[in-house]
Formats: C-alpha cells, sequence, structure tokens
C-alpha cells in the first residue's frame, strides 16, 4: 500500500512501519494485511445508539456497536447478528432470544438487560433522545414521555408517569419480550436499526463519557478518544465474537465541507468517501471510473399536494399533475444524472418494490389535459410551488413549473424563500397554498416505511393530508399479516391506492454515488446501511 | 498610563454587552421569523410533539418569546449575560457540547493559523515594501506594485480554492509520487488541507492564503512610508551627520515608518478572524472559523453568541495592544 499509514496502524505493525518508513511499500504486501481504511466523515451529532441518528454518527456507531439483526449487503434483507431468534404468534408480543458469549469492550455481557436498557433510555422523555422516535411502536411508550399542559408555556412538562416501557420484560438473561400496541409483522426488520442497539451498564452510569468514549459490543472499539471535527479512529476490538472486521483500522477523517473533502480524497489521503460534491459528479465519474460505486439510493423526493385546498381534491387534477412532468428531463438538465425517475412510492432495491406502478409518472400531455378537463379545468389562481430556501430545489421545481404551465396551461410561482424550520413548520401546520417539495428516507428496510407515516390517516409526516379508508385498512392487514410474504401483497395494494390517488407525485430517488481508491479491494455497499467499512477489504 | 488603561478597559464593558445584545436580538429575531432550529434536527420526519419539545427545552430554545415576532426577549438576555458573567456558562450548542469547551478544542488551530499568517505578512510584507521603497519607480518597485495589486484583486474565497485545486492537489500528486521528497513536505505542506497527522506543516499553506491580502497591502503601506520618510529632514540630518546607511535606514527611516503599518498590522488580526471562516472552511482546518460558520448555518445562538463576544474581546484587547505600541515607537506619543 502506498503513501502514508496512520499512527495507528504504524504502532500496531511492525512489518508495516519498516514498509512505509522506507517509502517502498507497493501494494504487494499480502491481501491478508488489514491496514487501516481512511475514510471520509462529517462531524457525528452523538456516537450513542439512541441518540445519533444523522449519517454520520451512524456511520461511526454501527462499527462500534451491534444489534440483535443485520442487514444483507446484497438484497437488504434482515438476518439475525446477535439474536438467535425473533419469533412471535400474533405479531404483537415478541420473543427475542440472544446468543450467547457477546460482551461489551469492558467486559459486560451482551443480555436481555443491556437492551431493555437501551431502549427504554432512548424512549424516556426528558432524555430528549433523537431515536425515542422509533420505540413509538411499544407498548407503554405514551407513559414514559409527557405533555407540556400549555404547548409551550412557562409551565414545564411534569415528569412522565413511569420509567420504563411496559412492553419490555425480561424473561431470562438471554430472552425477553417485547410487547408493541397495534401487531407488527415487520417489526424483526426495523430493529437492526442504531437506536435499537444495545447499552452497557456502565454507559448508563456516565451517558456524556460513554457518547465521548463509547463502550461498544461491534467489531471495532474507538482508539484514544473522539478528537472532535478532527478525526475518529477505530481498531479491532478483541471481544467480538463475531466475524472480525477486515481492516485492523479505520480512520474517519472529519471534513466540515464536502468539497475539502473530495479535494483530501484527489490528493490520496482518503480511502473510501460515501458521498460526492455534487458539482463534482462529472469531474469524479471521468477520473475514477471504475472505483465509483452508484446505485439509486433509497431517498424518496416528492411534491406533494395540499389535499386541504379544495383546488386539490380532485384526484384527476393531481394526475394531470403528474403526466405533465418529464421527469427524466429534468434529472437530465439540472441534476447531471445524479438522481433517478420514480415510478413507485417504494425504492427500487427494497423487498417488495415493483418497477412502473405508478402510471400517471410519465409524460403525457394529451392524457394530461384530458383529465383536466374531465375534472372542470383549473379553478385556483397562479400555482404556488414551495420549497425551502437554501437547498438549492429552485431549479428543478422550476422546471416541474414550466412543464405544468406548457402542458396544461396554468401559470405557477414560486414560493422558495422559507428556512427549513419554518418551512418544517407550515407543513406542520398544513399552511401551504400548492405543491410543496420534501423528501422521505426509509427508517428499516421494509416497505411498510415508505407507506404508512407518509399516507396512514393522521400520521405523523402526512402532510398532504390524505386520508383513505381503504389503504389505512391495507396497512393494518399488512402489520398483522402472518408473514413477511403476505404482508408485501397487502402493502402492494395499498401502493396501487396511491398509484391512483396521488396525494404526493413521486419524482426521484436520489443516487447514491462513492469513490474509493486504489488502496481499496473490495469495496461493500450494504444496500440498508450504506458503505460497509467493516467489510472493506484493502489491498 | 496606568490610568489609560484602565479607562480603556471600563470602555469594554458596553462594548461587550452592547455586542452581546445585537447578537442575542439578531439570533433571537432569526428564529422568530424563521422558526425553531429544533425542528429542523428532525427533517422530514414529523417528531412527536412531546419529544420536540423535550429536545427544545434541553438545547435552550424553549422560552416562549422566541415565538413572538419582534420580541427583544429581555428575560432570555439576562438569563445569558448572568451564564456568561457569574457561571461562566455560555450554553451549549446543538450537539449538547459546551460552548466553552468548542472553543477551547478550536482555538488552538485559529490561533496557529494566525500565527502563521501574521508572521509571513509581516515578514514578506514588510520586507518587500523596504525593498520597493528604497528603489523607487525600479524594476523591483514594479514588481511589488503589479503583485500586490494582483494578490489585493483576488478575493480570498476564489485564492484559497484555486491554492487547493492547484497547489494542494495537483502539484501536490506530483510530488508525492516522488520517492525523495520527504513525506513532511508532500503529505504535509502540500496537502490540499489541514492533516492531522502533520499538525504544523499542513496548516502552512492555509496560513499564507490568510496572511496574502494583508501581505499586499503591508508591502504598499510599508513602501509608501519609507518613501515619505527617506525625505524627511530628519533623515536628511542623519545623513548629514555621517551615520551609516544602515542606521540611517534601519533606526531613523524603518522606525517612523512603521507606525501605520502595525496600526494595520493589529487592525489585519480581526479581518484574519473573519478571513479564517472562510479559509478554514477551504482547508479544513478545525478553528473558529469554521465553528462560526456552522453555527451560522444551523443557527445555533449559544455558539454565535459565546464565540462572537469572544472574538470581541481579543479584537478590544489586540487594539488596546496596538495603541500602547505607538509609544514604544514613538516617543512623542503619551497617554495620560
Amino acid at each position: 500500500m502506498r503513501g502514508k499509514f496512520l499512527k495507528v496502524a504504524v504502532a500496531a505493525t511492525a512489518t508495516a512501519m519498516l514498509a512505509t518508513a522506507c517509502g517502498t511499500g507497493s501494494g504487494d504486501g499480502g491481501s491478508d494485511a488489514g491496514g487501516t481504511l481512511r475514510v471520509y466523515a462529517s462531524e457525528p451529532a452523538f456516537l450513542l445508539p439512541s441518540n445519533g441518528n444523522d449519517e454520520p454518527s451512524l456511520y461511526v456507531i454501527r462499527q462500534l456497536y451491534r444489534g440483535l439483526v443485520k442487514y444483507n449487503a446484497e438484497t437488504g434483507a434482515a438476518e439475525n447478528d446477535l439474536a438467535e431468534s425473533i419469533e412471535s404468534d400474533d405479531q404483537k408480543l415478541w420473543t427475542i432470544k440472544l446468543k450467547d458469549g457477546y460482551t461489551f469492550d469492558n467486559g459486560e455481557p451482551v443480555d436481555a438487560d443491556s437492551f431493555i436498557r437501551s431502549w427504554n433510555y432512548a424512549a424516556y422523555g426528558p432524555n430528549a433522545q433523537n431515536n425515542g422516535y422509533f420505540m413509538k411502536r411499544i407498548a407503554g411508550v405514551d407513559d414514559v414521555t409527557s405533555k407540556d399542559p400549555d404547548g409551550d408555556g412557562p409551565e414545564k412538562a411534569p415528569a412522565p408517569k413511569a420509567e420504563t416501557m411496559s412492553g419490555l420484560k425480561k424473561v431470562d438473561d438471554l430472552t425477553f419480550t417485547v410487547e408493541l400496541s397495534e401487531p407488527f409483522t415487520g417489526f424483526p426488520t426495523t430493529v437492526g436499526y442504531v437506536g435499537f442497539f444495545p447499552m452497557a451498564e456502565a454507559c448508563l452510569d456516565d451517558v456524556d463519557a460513554c457518547n465521548e468514549t463509547p463502550i461498544g459490543n461491534g467489531p471495532y472499539k474507538i482508539d484514544g478518544v473522539w478528537e472532535r471535527d478532527v478525526e475518529i479512529n477505530l481498531v479491532r476490538s478483541d471481544s467480538w465474537q463475531g466475524e472480525p472486521g477486515k481492516p485492523d483500522a479505520i480512520n474517519y477523517r472529519i471534513f466540515a465541507d464536502v468539497d475539502s473533502g473530495y479535494a483530501a480524497f484527489q490528493a490520496g489521503e482518503l480511502d473510501v468517501m460515501y458521498t460526492l460534491p455534487p458539482a463534482r459528479f462529472k469531474d469524479a465519474k471521468a477520473s475514477y471510473g471504475d472505483r465509483l460505486f452508484e446505485q439509486a439510493g433509497d431517498s424518496f423526493n416528492y411534491v406533494g399536494l395540499p389535499l386541504y385546498n379544495e383546488n386539490f381534491q380532485d384526484k384527476r387534477v393531481r394526475q394531470a399533475f403528474s403526466l405533465a412532468i418529464d421527469r427524466q428531463s429534468i434529472v437530465d438538465a439540472v441534476f447531471d444524472g445524479r438522481y433517478a425517475p420514480a415510478t413507485g412510492f417504494v425504492a427500487p432495491s427494497f423487498q417488495g418494490a415493483r418497477e412502473g406502478v405508478c402510471t400517471y409518472c410519465e409524460k403525457d400531455i394529451e392524457k394530461a389535459k384530458a383529465l383536466l378537463a374531465e375534472a372542470g379545468g383549473w379553478k385556483g389562481d397562479k400555482l404556488v410551488l414551495w420549497a425551502n430556501a437554501g437547498a438549492s430545489h429552485e431549479a428543478w421545481l422550476q422546471a416541474v413549473g414550466d412543464q405544468i404551465k406548457a402542458a396544461l396551461g396554468i401559470d405557477y410561482e414560486l414560493k422558495v424563500n422559507l428556512q427549513f424550520p419554518e418551512y418544517l413548520e407550515t407543513a406542520d401546520n398544513e399552511k401551504f397554498t400548492g405543491p410543496f417539495r420534501l423528501g422521505w428516507g426509509p427508517d428499516y428496510p421494509y416497505l411498510e416505511t415508505y407507506l404508512a407515516p407518509v399516507y396512514g390517516t393522521g400520521a405523523d409526516s402526512n402532510h398532504a393530508t390524505f386520508s383513505n379508508a381503504e389503504f389505512d385498512s391495507l396497512i393494518k392487514q399488512g402489520d398483522s399479516a402472518a408473514t413477511i410474504d403476505e404482508a408485501i401483497a397487502f402493502y402492494q395494494q395499498a401502493e396501487d391506492i396511491l398509484a391512483e390517488e396521488l396525494p404526493v407525485i413521486p419524482m426521484f430517488w436520489r443516487k447514491e454515488a462513492a469513490i474509493y481508491s486504489e488502496n481499496v479491494d473490495t469495496f461493500v455497499w450494504n444496500q440498508v446501511d450504506g458503505a460497509d467499512y467493516g467489510a472493506t477489504s484493502l489491498k | 498610563m496606568g490610568r489609560y488603561v484602565i479607562r480603556r478597559l471600563l470602555q469594554f464593558i458596553p462594548t461587550v454587552l452592547g455586542t452581546m445584545f445585537l447578537l442575542h436580538y439578531m439570533t433571537s429575531l432569526a428564529i422568530q421569523f424563521s422558526g425553531n432550529p429544533v425542528r429542523a434536527l428532525f427533517g422530514d420526519r414529523t417528531p412527536p410533539p412531546a419529544l420536540l419539545q423535550a429536545v427544545t427545552e434541553r438545547l435552550g430554545y424553549g422560552d416562549p418569546c422566541l415565538e413572538q415576532k419582534g420580541n427583544p426577549c429581555f428575560g432570555l438576555f439576562l438569563d445569558r449575560v448572568s451564564g456568561v458573567f457569574l457561571h461562566f456558562d455560555f450554553g451549549i450548542n446543538m450537539r449538547r457540547q459546551e460552548v466553552t469547551d468548542l472553543v477551547a478544542n478550536a482555538l488552538p488551530f485559529t490561533l496557529k493559523l494566525l500565527l502563521i499568517a501574521i508572521v509571513f505578512e509581516a515578514a514578506v510584507g514588510i520586507a518587500a515594501g523596504v525593498w520597493a521603497g528604497l528603489r523607487g519607480g525600479s524594476f523591483a518597485d514594479n514588481l511589488v506594485k503589479i503583485s500586490t495589486v494582483f494578490v489585493i484583486s483576488v478575493p480570498i474565497f476564489v485564492l484559497g480554492v484555486v491554492v487547493r485545486e492547484f497547489v494542494g492537489v495537483k502539484f501536490g500528486n506530483i510530488l508525492r509520487d516522488q520517492e525523495w521528497i520527504p513525506d513532511v513536505i508532500a503529505y504535509g505542506f502540500f496537502s490540499p488541507g489541514f492533516k492531522p497527522d502533520y499538525p504544523f506543516a499542513s496548516l502552512l499553506i492555509p496560513g499564507m492564503v490568510l496572511g496574502s491580502v494583508a501581505l499586499a497591502t503591508t508591502a504598499r503601506l510599508t513602501r509608501t512610508s519609507i518613501m515619505e520618510n527617506i525625505r524627511a529632514d530628519f533623515v536628511r540630518t542623519a545623513r548629514a551627520k555621517g551615520l551609516a546607511n544602515k542606521r540611517v535606514i534601519g533606526v531613523h527611516t524603518l522606525r517612523n515608518s512603521l507606525i501605520p503599518v502595525i496600526t494595520y498590522l493589529g487592525v489585519d488580526i480581526g479581518s484574519a478572524m473573519a478571513g479564517a471562516v472562510v479559509t478554514e472552511t477551504i482547508f479544513n482546518v478545525p478553528g473558529i472559523g469554521r465553528l462560526v460558520t456552522q453555527a451560522a448555518r444551523t443557527g445555533e445562538s449559544p455558539v454565535i453568541i459565546g464565540v462572537v463576544t469572544m472574538l470581541v474581546l481579543v479584537i478590544l484587547l489586540v487594539n488596546l495592544l496596538v495603541d500602547l505600541l505607538y509609544a514604544v515607537l514613538d516617543p512623542r506619543i503619551r497617554y495620560e
């Protein structure tokens, strides 16, 4: 391996030290050499599983900790990791058995308590943990959070009724049961998310220290401390009983700005960069060709329609809008091909996703005109297209407006001056006066995550305020189906309803793009988790 | 002198309080008009109200006055001021880190960067200015004049990016392919940004970029000042006395010429701090500038207030030092 090894590797292997010190290292040191994988990173928000929900945090936590299940790199299917079995007869009461012999880095066993402790800590309202959101299916979650009696007023929220969720019960050291408030067949697929990872008892005693110097149970452990804004070094953990990580060490170099990260990659200082600056995408494709990994990702971009506005209540109007848009031309013209047009509501890489579900997502101006005429024409004034400011949504939204204007003769204006917090508050308060851009990413690799939270009646993120009894009932049937395959059939029927009703106009899937250096032997991209550093081997 | 210093120090108090209030008012207005920044943390996922509230409260954005547009939030300001001055508590950022810790982590990098910039601009700038000023109209003079105009007219964010791309990446990659060049040069000095392995060498180029604009001004200022003084009566007298040329230039001309330059360098520490915001972001230096940029992007009021207040204090202190330095350079100046 040419170039600079980091301190860690140098200290770890004397041979590597000699090789680099002589400056002769040329990569023929053998493929068994682990080496140090140097990766691009942004500053993580938190390294505590119950609190880290942003991409940079997840990339580090996933190597430090492991959960009940892991996701297959190729298919994204959930496979037992620390769990021996996760079973249920009624999809509501789940019994989880753990494999024996796993420990945290400090020697504590990874037992039923460690999971219960972590989930309760995440859910308990006053702890204000970002991943508390993911505990919402567990019975008793309402008792561990409390609402402020006067909204945001001077009175403080009272302490919650309970400190632990009634749905979590320990059976023995390696077995516990989880009772959900509603049946959910997909539950085992959700627990591979970072928010469900276990927590050591020593960690609970001093959560802040554990955030800085994590006590993990995964294939890697932190080397030294988290050097804020500079770097994080991980080394292979001896206490890990599973399949060991490929590199000896992982060095996360922290960048505040993706352009400076790209410059470091160009200068050979990084081995993997999981994201690219949009403006350099073409350049990267030209210079790194076969070392650029690209695939349609799972972040969904849509144009929502405010169904609380009478002009959008006729589904034919919504269909006409969708038919007027040529997605591929926008992708080519505005995004340099960094997005893929959406033809459905579920990410193409997900189990149960189908191509071409949305028959109104292909440009067909004649049909659009006919549908709009059938609906009695456009009754509103100027169409107002909404997006948040400062995130470069103007260009593509303008293209959408132009296409609608060209096809249907409806004049439009852009409303793109709201900052993100205010924009989201506008969404939460249902104040949009026209089509609005928003996105959605999956919480877990199960297609339900694209359906119920966004289109279910009264769901938190249902910004279109879509409400359809048949859709709700299909989701419910899917949730309580006996197997995942049966459930998928129900969810697909529910997706068909969306394709007909179009509460939102599907636009694009963002493409994931990663580049890796010549030092990398095999680069592994996990369908669910993204770049898998622990599985990526160096030459 | 002592009374003068005390008077100046007392003047710091209203300045600092005024700055803090302005910052407080501006960041509060930003929240009042553009919404709760905590909501943006959750993005597309609408958090349950109880969770949103708990996090908002925890991060210090729970004061109800932050929802009333235009309200100057005096209560919150008093809390903040008393927190800062009575408990040395500057609050926390969105990641629940103490602002004092953030500054403590970032400050060494910025100080190193500033030191490199100031030394670079003072040494090279004054040397070039003297060289040009003593030979007015010569080739040296024209060279300095043209090159400084060139540097002044390129904004620092352009210069930074160009240097990073062409010196750090392109030229650096050529050097890194040569085996005989020491690593500290190929991988450290010519790194396209700050590198933890070479904490000093990799800061040199960012420091030079930061110092470059002020370097040009320093050179021009020294040049004019030297040209002016070299014709002054006291220099002629010194020459007439038969003093050595070295002494005439070094003591009589240069020392008097440096007064405006020193003022400029002092004031420049303030603008170099502002320049660090750009340079640190381009070269990925984890210093104060990058911290402020990020805080401004996400609207983290405690960080902005805390860091900018500290910057204001630094600038005030430096200005005071510069004023005191006048007296050292020019005995005619006295402070009563």
